[in-house]
């Protein structure tokens, strides 16, 4: 067992449950969605790509690109959060951005976790 | 290989950004957490925007004040603790950055990283030298001096430091790292098409093979250009292709025959080297009488060759029996110390006309020389040099003849790479004989001086424009009597001669002056700057042509080919 490989890969699930847990709900209604699971989103998909950085194999390229998908649609989503309750107000078209872009979050992620479970199946020992 | 140096970085700054992605998420979720007071007394929670832009100014000690409104003492409690934490995981990133800045693995990336990013961009011919030394640098100071590029490979990171202080007026890239690893000869760009030539001037012959083996290997057009003083090893270097292999004991060997035997190639061969072509009274060996030969190694087996060639009685002094054993029967070799008194007295030094002193240790041949000239202050002295740097104390010494293995690699490499043509004249004039050498240095002295320089030169559209031009718009045979005219009065003659044309296969010493020329003829002339600088010009203008074929200004100059054509009518 690799402490590493448990390290990397706790956090690339962990990334995608996260997400989808902020992602569960009804897309119309902010209240469904919990603002501290936003936060740990984008702090575990931080974490996650960091891991990702400095593998030079074609497949790590992969998992650092789909990462990066998922860091800027996260914080693109807190962003249009953070615009809409001190700037235009939340209306039902903001909030259904900040869930939707959350929700392209989630399908990165879940090709990130794709690609991550094809790799461990490939190897095998 | 190439984005070694990013990776580093990027391995290297993990820790340090985990660190801080943790630091700061932990401020934050706290400055959520934590309830405020607001103006009006009511309890309010930070939203997660406002402890973002807090605890990042904050962490970053720009630190503009509490907001939305002043914190209460438990959110203050809290600020503190974060403000120790975030601070300190900022030092740590920034102190990572710094040492990653001074780290030499990280430099070393880099610093091949350039390497590659300079041989990629190089696309004028260079040369490979694998190993720094001083014959190296003593080749490429003279190369960049006719701007010829060339690249080293070293193993030795402080000679490298060495070569980035010798200020060469062109960029010298060099790259620590070991010959015996092929990644290194193809970081080089032995693999390029403009790689013209790769040059091992080892001391150790095993080393040189291995170049050139794993450099002809590698790309078969490249010229090797390698040392060899075995014999077996020359054999081995010619079986795997090496071009050009060298041996200075065979060269100086060569030299010392040729003193005996023919003064004038000699004076020709060392002309050809630099020297100026005379021979001064104490270049001449002496014709008769017994050489004393000390050392009987590379260089001692290498004399006897010459010696025997030239009919003269010699005898040896080796100090290790082991060499000493390898004598042929008949040979005459003393074994013991070269400057003990008692042995140079055993050789009869008292009546030997030379001596030579031909070891590999320099002090040993100074003290081989004074203790012989204590005995016969007459005698003829002849020393091996092989530093280069302890040339003051050779001279210091009054020896007749020094004989600098260094230097004599030096040029003889130089001639190979940038004057291929003078090397070629050197190795053909030794078939003509001492007769035709004469015949040459007369005509040296005659018509230019007792110092000519040479030029070499292509009969093409980059040397020779106009003549080109010239030649193929005209069917007439032009004779190379022309470029003996000068620029300012055509019937007389420039201090010029041609020495070697070469015409594909054809090869023609000292060529009539009515050949005609044709194109694609290489040209090897002697002369002076000024004489050199007339041939380029009649190569080159089509006026300076003109009025030296014609004796007279031509019109019309800037249709080249009208010009040619209605000449006649």
């Amino acid at each position: 067992m690799n402490l590493e490989k448990v390290i990397s890969g706790f956090f690339i699930i962990l990334a995608l449950t996260m997400n989808f847990g902020f992602f569960y709900g009804d897309p119309t209604v902010l209240e469904q969605h919990n603002r501290y699971e936003l936060f740990v989103a984008i702090i575990v998909n931080l974490i996650a790509t960091i891991y990702k950085l400095g593998d030079k194999t074609h497949l790590g390229a992969v998992l650092l690109a789909t990462s990066l998908v998922a860091d800027i649609q996260l914080i693109a989503a807190a962003s249009v959060w953070a615009l809409g309750e001190y700037v235009t107000g939340l209306n039902i078209e903001t909030v259904t951005a900040i869930v939707s872009l959350s929700g392209g979050a989630l399908l990165a992620n879940i090709v990130s976790v794709i690609l991550f479970t094809g790799d461990v199946l490939k190897s095998k020992r | 290989m190439r984005n070694n140096s990013l990776y580093l970085i990027i391995k290297r700054m993990r820790t340090p950004i985990y660190v801080l992605i943790l630091t700061f998420s932990i401020s934050i979720l706290g400055m959520v957490l934590i309830p405020g007071v607001d103006n009006e007394g009511n309890v309010y929670h930070l939203k997660f925007f406002d402890a973002f832009y807090f605890v990042s100014y904050m962490a970053t000690t720009i630190g503009f004040g509490e907001s939305p409104y002043e914190f209460t003492y438990p959110q203050k409690l809290w600020v503190g603790f974060c403000i120790y934490l975030t601070v300190i995981g900022w030092f740590y990133a920034l102190g990572s950055i710094i040492s990653l800045i001074q780290d030499k693995v990280l430099a070393a990336q880099i610093a091949l990283a350039q390497f590659q990013r300079k041989i990629k961009k190089m696309d004028e011919p260079f040369i490979i030298f694998v190993g720094y030394n001083s014959m190296a640098k003593a080749i490429i100071d003279r190369l960049t001096h006719d701007g010829i590029r060339s690249v080293v490979i070293e193993k030795n990171e402080e000679k490298i430091k060495m070569l980035a202080l010798e200020n060469y007026s062109i960029e010298v890239p060099a790259l620590a790292g070991d010959i015996r690893d092929p990644h290194v000869f193809r970081m080089a760009g032995i693999h390029k098409h403009n790689c013209k030539a790769v040059v091992s001037l080892f001391n150790d012959d095993v080393m040189n093979l291995h170049v050139a083996l794993s450099a002809k290997l590698m790309n078969k057009n490249v010229t090797v250009i390698v040392e060899a003083t075995e014999e077996e090893y020359a054999q081995n270097l010619k079986t795997i292709g090496a071009d050009i292999v060298e041996n200075p004991f065979k060269i100086i060997a060569k030299r010392i025959y040729l003193s005996l035997k023919s003064p004038s190639l000699l004076m020709l061969e060392q002309w050809v080297y630099g020297d100026p072509l005379v021979l001064r009274k104490k270049d001449k060996l002496p014709l008769e009488g017994k050489y004393i030969v000390c050392g009987y190694g590379r260089m001692g087996t290498a004399l006897e060759v010459g010696l025997k060639r030239a009919g003269i009685d010699y005898i040896f002094i080796e100090a290790s029996p082991k060499k000493a054993a390898k004598a042929k029967r008949g040979e005459k070799v003393i074994v013991g110390d070269a400057d003990d008194k008692k042995i140079l007295l055993r050789a009869d030094v008292q009546e030997a006309s030379c001596i030579i002193a031909a070891t590999k240790d320099d002090l040993l041949n100074l003290s081989i020389i004074m203790a012989a000239k204590r005995i016969n202050p007459d005698i003829y002295t002849v020393a091996r040099e092989n530093r280069i740097n302890d040339a003051v104390v050779f001279k210091a010494a009054r020896i007749d003849r020094i004989i600098t293995i260094e230097t004599l690699m030096v040029k003889k490499t130089y001639n190979i790479i940038a004057r291929p043509l003078t090397d070629r004249f050197i190795r053909l004039m030794k078939y003509r004989g001492e007769e035709w050498g004469r015949h040459v240095v007369d005509i040296l002295k005659e018509r230019i001086s007792n110092n000519p320089d040479t030029m070499e030169t292509v009969i093409d559209d980059e040397h020779a424009y106009a003549l080109v031009e010239h030649l193929t718009a005209t069917e007439e045979e032009t004779p190379y009597e022309i470029l003996y005219r000068r620029r300012d009065d055509y019937t007389k003659r420039n201090r010029l001669v041609i020495l070697y044309i070469r015409r594909g296969e054809e090869e023609i010493l000292l060529p009539d002056d009515s050949l005609p020329i044709k194109v694609g003829d290489e040209v090897l002339f002697a002369g002076d700057k000024e004489s050199f600088e007339d041939v380029e010009y009649i190569m080159e203008n089509i006026n300076e042509l003109c009025y030296v074929l014609n004796g007279k200004e031509c019109q019309l100059s800037f249709v080249g080919k009208l010009l040619f054509s209605g000449k006649d009518g």
